[in-house]
């Protein structure tokens, strides 16, 4: 009876100090700040997408057209580390007989195995975490199962009908006379470790006269996405690095508080960083700290023209991203409607 | 006899002064507030005179090139307000005297120079130093100027520490024999340096596990003769092998394989070069998912940072601030565990 007693203490005790252990290790709230919208955020910034936003955003719509925003999701694009995107076509009614009904009903179906950071794609609040803390102080590792995360998954956003706005990177950096282009480039861009600082994006708003307002979506057109177009041939440029803001950008971009920031390259912030010790920080700034989405290998060389033509850089952001549960991300398409 | 009367009255001219204070202190605040302005908004010219640019020639007894250093101060420059200006010394005496009286010629407000020749460096030095330019030296003293230097004793002491460690935690009790490997008589690279420091830290920790030096000559096809020879004359030890270089460290990998002794031996590289890390998709020997490898690690020497290192101690000259005499890299050893911190994977391909 006594040595039941001892044993059962012993093994309580061993699960209570790996409790303790477990518990210190999860404790978030000193490595990522709260929410602004409360403990049970999920959302993160298309919080900020209310009616009336979306409704002064729709007055940006004054002449319909729809410009493009988004590249072709097909084989040979440059995708980062080891993703992949394939599709399969999985049933046909091809087969003599097969048709369906009096009307010949005939079908063609297929499967698409991709990872969902591939081309034009959206961070989701549950992409990027810090020693495993991620947006809203959340321990991930508490809330993940071998299929998804059973939190911050891409289900709980709102809407991102809002108003985008498009800084025309490469206008600054000329204007400036600092633009060091790349020679892969067929038209200019930055060049790769280029960094876009929070004085170049205003500089780039007041070319066209705009304030950011909340609630706005912020795309920079840098040029670099010249090279994805060219794909396959320099998906190898592409992929070695990127211009991109840095901290200082980032952090004037979440005093603004807008809902996403987007880019012509892979990565969205500047590669290789300011501080080589650092990975990927403007994520963690971005997503992490603040909520703000990230839109990376956005098409904006059509917009840029666009506003370069109408001397108007604003748009009605239209962009339907998936109630896909549990997932970090996901492809999209953008049209930008002015 | 009548004294003649001021201009004006004592008291009034004080009056006057007091009435003068208010507008001189404003003086001087808009001043200095001026010069403060003017001095954070300022760039600086700074010039960048590389050891060499030759491509593929590696640097110190490392993997690391004169293109990868240049990179590292293009790199680092983007966050200081300094506008650098490349010279190429080429290993040349009188190519290294021409950039220094190009760059007084283009008034440039700082020269780090990275040559090796005492003459010729003494030439830059009083060639600048007359022309006004303040004078920062990489990896080779020169008189009054600050040095910035890799620690060549310190980073073997640290590769030779590792592998005491390991030969202790490891193979407690078990006759050990250790070998220093690589170009280890490369005097102008300090490499005997390196040497030094692991022989220092093994005979302190291992004062027991004899040690031998082999000298590949910079050849990592050596390695495998010299080091295949040793393995055969120790048939029954365990063997720690310092390396002075990760190609090297890499060829004593194969070699230690090729003989059927991996279980054996334990190596440690110096450079931390991208043939022994990696990124995302080129994994390499040191790496996350790579944690049993017999290349425990190796010493980092930062010379892909070098930049990093030394643009902030050249603006903290700019700007008038004291910088030590004697600035040296921060080594350290890179293992599985630690080098996505250290080194983190950014790169797509």
């Amino acid at each position: 009876m006594v040595r039941t007693a001892l044993v059962g203490a012993g093994v309580l005790l061993v699960i209570l100090s790996f409790g303790t252990v477990a518990l210190a290790q999860s404790d978030c709230s000193k490595i990522v700040p709260a929410s602004p919208w409360g403990p049970n955020d999920q959302t993160g910034a298309t919080n900020r997408v209310t009616a009336a936003v979306t409704k002064a955003a729709a007055a940006e719509i004054q002449t319909g057209k729809v410009i493009t925003m988004s590249y072709p999701l097909v084989d040979g694009v440059p995708l980062f580390g080891s993703r992949f995107t394939k599709t399969i076509l999985t049933a046909t009614s091809l087969a003599p007989g097969a048709s369906f009904g009096e009307n010949e009903l005939t079908y063609m179906e297929d499967t698409w195995l991709s990872q969902s950071h591939v081309g034009t794609h959206l961070d989701g609040m549950g992409h990027i975490g810090r020693k495993d803390c991620y947006y809203n102080q959340t321990p991930m590792g508490k809330f993940i199962n071998q299929n998804n995360m059973t939190k911050l998954g891409l289900e709980h956003l709102k809407s991102f009908a809002t108003r985008g706005v498009l800084i025309d990177a490469v206008k600054v950096f000329q204007a400036a006379g600092k633009l060091k282009s790349n020679a892969a480039c067929k038209k200019p861009c930055l060049d790769k470790g280029t960094v876009i600082t929070g004085a170049d994006l205003q500089a780039g708003l007041r070319m066209y006269n705009v304030t950011l307002r909340e609630g706005d979506i912020v795309i920079i057109h840098t040029g670099w996405g010249d090279l994805f177009e060219q794909f396959p041939a320099q998906n190898a440029t592409y992929n070695s690095g990127a211009p991109g803001i840095g901290k200082d950008a980032a952090n004037w971009l979440v005093s603004q508080k807008v809902v996403a920031v987007g880019m012509d390259t892979w990565v969205v912030e500047v590669i290789p960083g300011e501080n080589p010790k650092e990975a990927f920080i403007v994520h963690n700034i971005l997503l992490t700290d603040n909520g703000i989405h990230i839109i990376e290998n956005v098409r904006t060389d059509l917009m840029a023209a666009e506003a370069a033509s109408t001397k108007r850089a604003t748009f009605f952001f239209n962009m339907t991203v998936p109630k896909a549960v549990g997932l970090t991300g996901n492809f999209v398409a953008i049209d930008g409607i002015q | 006899m009548k004294l003649p009367t001021p201009a004006f009255p004592r008291e009034r001219r004080r009056r006057g002064v007091r009435g003068l204070l208010p507008i001189l202190l404003v003086a001087v605040a808009v001043t200095v507030v001026a010069a403060g302005l003017a001095s954070a908004q300022r760039r600086w010219v700074v010039a960048f005179a590389n050891l060499t640019e030759e491509p593929g020639a590696t640097l110190e007894g490392t993997g690391f090139t004169g293109p990868e250093v240049r990179e590292s101060f293009a790199l680092a420059a983007r966050s200081y307000p300094i506008d650098l200006v490349f010279y190429d010394n080429h290993r040349d005496d009188a190519r290294a005297v021409a950039n220094a009286e190009a760059a007084i010629a283009r008034r440039v407000d700082l020269y780090v120079q990275y040559h090796r020749g005492a003459a010729a460096n003494a030439t830059v030095a009083q060639k600048l130093k007359a022309a006004g330019v303040p004078v920062l030296t990489i990896n080779e003293p020169v008189p009054g100027v600050p040095l910035y230097a890799l620690d060549n004793a310190g980073a073997g002491r640290m590769a030779g520490e590792a592998l005491a460690q390991f030969a202790s935690r490891t193979w407690s009790g078990q006759p050990t024999v250790a070998v220093v490997i690589g170009r280890v008589s490369a005097a102008a690279e300090r490499v005997p340096e390196r040497v030094g420091g692991v022989t220092e830290a093994l005979r302190r920790r291992l004062p027991a596990a004899r040690l031998t030096t082999l000298d590949t000559q910079g050849n990592p096809a050596q390695v495998a003769s010299l080091l295949g020879a040793f393995l055969a004359a120790n048939p029954s030890r365990k063997v720690l092998i310092a390396a002075t270089d990760d190609t090297t460290a890499l060829a004593c990998k194969a070699a230690v394989e090729a003989a059927g002794r991996a279980r054996d031996a334990a190596i440690v590289g110096q450079g931390v070069d991208r043939t022994i890390h990696g990124g995302i998709n080129d994994r390499k020997e040191i790496d996350p998912t790579n944690r049993n490898s017999i290349v425990i690690g190796s010493v980092a020497f930062y010379l892909d940072r070098l930049g990093y290192e030394v643009l902030p101690l050249a603006l903290r000259m700019l700007r008038g601030e004291p910088v030590p005499a004697r600035t040296l890299t921060p080594h350290k050893l890179i293992t599985a565990a630690n080098v996505f911190i250290e080194y983190p994977p950014y790169d797509m391909n």
